[in-house]
């Protein structure tokens, strides 16, 4: 009797063994599978102000890139207390669009985290500095 | 929302501890003793606080990772509590201190990540140097090397009270050092390494891009000599070439690294009679099975006892495996719980480095990539080379299977390793 349940006990406790492995082999194969970096991207063509006191709903092609500040040389310029003179740049290499900080003074938002290193922009990114939000389209 | 499904299966992993060690006990007559609840207690409190660490220093981190090692530690446990009550209580001290310091990493790269690490890349190379190099300091001196079965690989300092020798492998930690360096070095130069020179149709890479790889040769070799650890010096080649082809994405560097192997095994069998032995051993484990062919033997017969479904905790013999708690505990697990456990623990390490090469594939530069497959690496190649050499595929090495074997440094190093694969994770674009 107590062979059999020492036997019973033994493949109870691999079939629990397993439902863990499966468990987290389930889970892990969206975390695996076709990794951001080679999945087709979807190019990234404009900004679009989403929020602004001047610019609301305006829209800038991104194209080979682009500089959003206050100063009147940048690509876009934001009429923002909150902005720098240059505050970020888009730059577009071989399809993939990376924002920069340019040292600004507020930071940049993506996603509503502020940036400390230059990050790959995708579609439907919000883009945040100080009262003005882009979107990525 | 997954770092809930992360602590649920903590606790599971927790669970299939207790539960280990309590058929354990029930085998051998004991019946529930407080062993069970201690094990489930230090399980809960070690991953418990790393996960917590996640919670509030990487609360995007891949959250299947640690769940993962608490796993293989668990199953781990269990055969090294069978084997050794003693041992056992020490491995959960470990187990303690390693997810302390765990989460201390997560919490000393909270703010810039293992970015910060890159700087300091020739300090972690002297330091790695200098750990490789401890373990042969002699023996009259308060911080001694010492030697254990024939490896040089042990540094022991008597401590002021008791008779009690604290010992550990610093070659464990330098694994990480040197990982942490290669990776640093390569993302400086991975450009200049992967151009190659064309002669006619054929792609030769240029001879200066060559010599890296006869420097890490040369070490791993000088490893070899000096401590006489084969694993070691089998890792630190396999990685280095690894972490190469990584970067550079060329096979020309797998393929001198492969010749450079061969090569450096056929110089190595003719030089050192201890190569020659574990090689005797490996081909013929029953011409002489008293001696040299005792421990693969053992393991052997170990693995074929234990059948699809194993004995069962606590019913087999495990304990007639030289070093079954160490170096041999897959074939203690595959004695107990039989092709199936045998099968699932081998499972787990091919989920964790799928796991980690993920994170490499979409960390944010390039050496947060190399990083991450280089830490991948670190694991697979030692789980490869420890249970190719329990089953007879490949001549023993005599490495420790990550997060299963007894022994602190290893765990300790290992647990570092992830809560690093952690952090890169962390804050990866998905």
């Amino acid at each position: 009797m107590p062979a059999l349940f020492l036997n019973l006990l033994k493949l109870i406790f691999i079939v629990l063994i397993y439902l863990f492995l499966w468990q987290i082999g389930r889970s892990i194969g969206a975390h695996i599978g076709p990794a951001a970096s080679s999945r087709p991207t979807k190019r990234v063509n404009e900004l679009v102000v989403v929020r602004s006191d001047t610019l609301s709903g305006l829209r800038f092609p991104v194209g080979a890139g682009i500089t959003i500040g206050r100063s009147s040389d940048a690509d876009v310029v934001v009429d923002d207390p909150y902005a720098s003179e240059y505050h970020f740049r888009i730059a577009v290499h071989n399809g993939s669009a990376v924002l920069s900080d340019l040292g600004s003074t507020n930071g940049t938002y993506v996603n509503g985290r502020r940036l400390t290193v230059p990050i790959n922009l995708g579609k439907g990114d919000s883009v945040q500095i100080g009262n003005t939000i882009f979107e990525v389209r | 929302m997954t770092r809930n499904a992360e602590a649920a299966l903590l606790i599971a992993a927790a669970v299939l501890a207790a539960l280990g060690v309590a058929m354990v006990n029930f085998a051998s007559g004991i019946g529930f003793d407080a062993q069970v609840a201690l094990t489930f207690l230090v399980f809960v409190l070690s991953f418990g606080g790393v996960h917590l660490a996640l919670r509030r220093w990487a609360p995007t981190a891949n959250p299947y990772l640690f769940p993962i090692a608490a796993f293989l530690a668990a199953i781990g446990f269990i055969e090294v509590y069978r084997l050794d009550r003693d041992l056992a209580a020490l491995q959960r001290w470990s187990l303690l201190v390693a997810a302390a310091l765990a989460a201390f990493i997560l919490f000393l790269l909270r703010d810039e990540g293992v970015a910060a690490l890159r700087r300091y890349r020739y300090i972690f190379l002297l330091l790695a140097i200098g750990l490789l190099l401890l373990p042969l300091l002699p023996e009259s001196w308060p911080l001694y090397g010492a030697e254990v079965f024939g490896s040089r690989l042990w540094v022991r300092v008597d401590l002021p009270f008791g008779d009690r020798t604290l010992s550990f492998q610093p070659g464990e930690v330098a694994k990480l050092l040197l990982t942490v360096f290669l990776a640093s070095y390569l993302a400086d130069r991975h450009l200049a390494l992967a151009t190659p020179r064309k002669i006619g149709r054929l792609s030769v890479p240029e001879p200066r891009q060559l010599f890296p790889v006869l420097v890490a040769a040369g070490a791993s070799f000088l490893v070899l000599i000096y401590q006489r650890d084969l694993g070691a010096s089998l890792l630190l080649f396999a990685l280095f070439i690894g972490m190469m082809y990584v970067a550079t994405a060329r096979s020309a560097y797998l393929i001198s690294g492969a010749t450079l192997v061969a090569a450096g095994g056929v110089v190595a069998y003719q030089m050192f009679d201890h190569v020659q032995r574990r090689v005797f051993a490996w081909l013929h484990p029953f011409e002489d099975f008293t001696d040299t062919g005792y421990q693969i033997a053992q393991s052997l017969f170990a693995l074929g006892s234990g059948s699809l479904t194993g004995s069962g905790l606590g019913l087999g013999r495990p304990d007639l495996i030289p070093a079954a708690a160490t170096d041999f505990v897959f074939a203690a697990v595959g004695e107990e719980m039989g092709f199936a456990g045998s099968v699932a623990v081998i499972t787990a390490y091919a989920l964790l480095v799928a796991a980690g090469f993920g994170i490499a594939l979409r960390a944010r530069d390039v050496f947060r990539k190399f990083l991450a497959a280089g830490l991948t690496l670190v694991i697979g190649i030692q789980a490869f080379l420890i249970i190719a050499g329990v089953t007879r595929l490949l001549p023993v090495t005599g490495i420790t299977l990550p997060f299963m074997s007894y022994g602190g440094s290893s765990l300790l190093a290992n647990m570092v390793l992830i809560s690093l694969l952690a952090r890169i994770s962390h804050g990866e674009r998905t």
